[in-house]
């Protein structure tokens, strides 16, 4: 019985053996399979390839070198602007030209706008306004006295990936007014009792407004640090100082009361900063 | 420079036009009346009538000049005197079996800017009233300051 056991045991030993002869003979035989002479062609590096890029593969540090390459392709994507790119003092000036236009008030102010990023831009303004109107076929004249306003708030520009010399931007305003309104020269007349020509003046009347506006601007360079703006406005009154004696038409930095649309135009001078941090433009390919 | 000129004549045409639009797009209509008058509307119970052949005229008026004559009128205006505070009128219904009923109105005269479409006007402030009760039963004022709105602001309760 022992015996007919270690035969058994010496059958099995040969088979295993036999078995794994011929598995180590089959992987010899992979290994020997020859490798075709296209797959051995030497690779290059697409043009433009940093050569720092190029000795981060050779050394066989390909992650890093991957890193690298797909931050550099995004900085083409996305050029990234220091966070102080830009202050940009502006004038409103489009009051005056409205003025000859026929419109009876203005307001003129200056502004300071820091770009950041050349994507995100707080505005702080501060201006002064005033108006003056006798309409036509009524009975009263209407003097807004020369008053303060205040505004803040910030741009969003849409073209971040371009130069800041031309942007196209939009913008949230919040502004504030206190100010005084003379009404003068008041004739009324009441036929059914033979009245005519009763008078009286409103002076010293004051009141005071917050608003908020929505715009769309444009900003194009013109020459050297110089350049323009135009603004589209739509705005409202959040709340406004009700006066017993009438409220104002006028109000500084806003407008008239009933408008709801107001357009700018501005002389912006700017001045470029940390420019030796902003992405440098490749020139086009011939 | 030729090109700095082109940008600024540019920016002054789009602005310009631009704000004619949105001029054009503002409401410059005056709402309500010219001038601060009160309204006396006619009225049954709660329904609204007609006065059949009714003359109106304020005492004092010059020349005696009235103000409706011998007219049908669901409501009259009945303007206030800027001189006096006080104003009386007389309504006659030019039937027999009726006489004359008088409305006195006492008020202050208040000068107000109502607004740059609508003027400078006076509002008035309804201070007191008398009447007589002849076809009048009864007159109501809902709201004392007479303003430039176009309503009834003197309810007159007729029998």
């Amino acid at each position: 019985m022992r015996r007919f056991f270690y035969n058994i045991i010496c059958i099995a030993c040969m088979i295993t053996a036999v078995n794994g002869y011929a598995q180590d003979q089959e992987q010899q035989q992979r290994k020997v399979t020859p490798v075709k002479p296209s797959t051995n062609k030497v690779l290059t590096p697409p043009k433009g390839t940093k050569e720092e890029i190029i000795q981060q593969y050779l050394s066989g540090d390909t992650a890093q070198a991957k890193a690298q390459e797909r931050k550099d392709s995004l900085a083409k994507i996305y050029p990234r602007y220091p966070k102080l790119t830009e202050l940009s003092l502006g004038l409103n000036f489009g009051d005056a030209i409205l003025m000859a236009f026929g419109q009876k008030y203005s307001s003129f102010d200056l502004s300071a706008t820091l770009n950041m990023w050349n994507r995100f831009q707080p505005v702080l303004i501060v201006g002064l306004g005033r108006a003056k109107d006798t309409p036509d076929d009524m009975n009263y004249t209407y003097t807004g006295k020369l008053s303060p306003y205040f505004k803040i708030g910030a741009n969003y520009n849409f073209l971040f990936k371009n130069e800041p010399r031309y942007q196209l931007y939009a913008g949230v305003r919040l502004g504030f007014s206190t100010f005084k309104y003379d009404i003068t020269d008041v004739l009324i007349d009441n036929p059914y009792w033979g009245e005519y020509g009763q008078s009286y003046q409103l002076n010293g009347m004051s009141s005071n407004a917050l608003w908020g506006e929505f715009l769309l601007g444009l900003k194009v360079h013109i020459a050297s640090n110089w350049s323009l703006g135009w603004e589209a406005k739509f705005h409202g009154i959040f709340k406004s100082k009700k006066n017993d004696k009438g409220n104002p038409w006028y109000i500084p930095g806003y407008g008239t009361q009933n408008g709801k649309w107001a357009f700018g135009l501005s002389l912006y001078y700017t001045l470029p900063l940390n420019k030796d941090r902003w992405p440098v433009k490749e020139e086009k390919k011939k | 420079m030729r090109r700095i000129l082109q940008h600024i004549t540019l920016a002054i045409l789009v602005t310009a036009s631009l704000t004619v639009i949105a001029t054009s797009c503002n409401n410059d209509n005056c709402i309500g009346n010219g001038s601060a008058i009160p309204l006396a509307g006619f009225y049954n119970g709660d329904k609204q009538i007609t006065i059949n052949s009714l003359t109106v005229y304020g005492i004092g008026a010059p020349n005696d000049s009235v103000i409706i004559n011998k007219t049908s009128a669901k409501s009259v205006y009945l303007p206030l005197r800027l001189s006096t505070n006080s104003c009386k009128y007389v309504f006659n219904y030019n039937t027999e079996d009726m006489p004359n009923d008088t409305l006195t109105l006492g008020y202050d005269a208040i000068p107000y800017f109502q607004s740059h479409e609508c003027g400078a006007m006076y509002k008035f402030k309804i201070t007191s009233l008398e009447h007589t009760t002849h076809a009048i039963d009864s007159v109501l004022i809902p709201e004392p300051m007479i303003t430039n709105a176009d309503v009834v602001s003197i309810k007159i309760y007729v029998r």
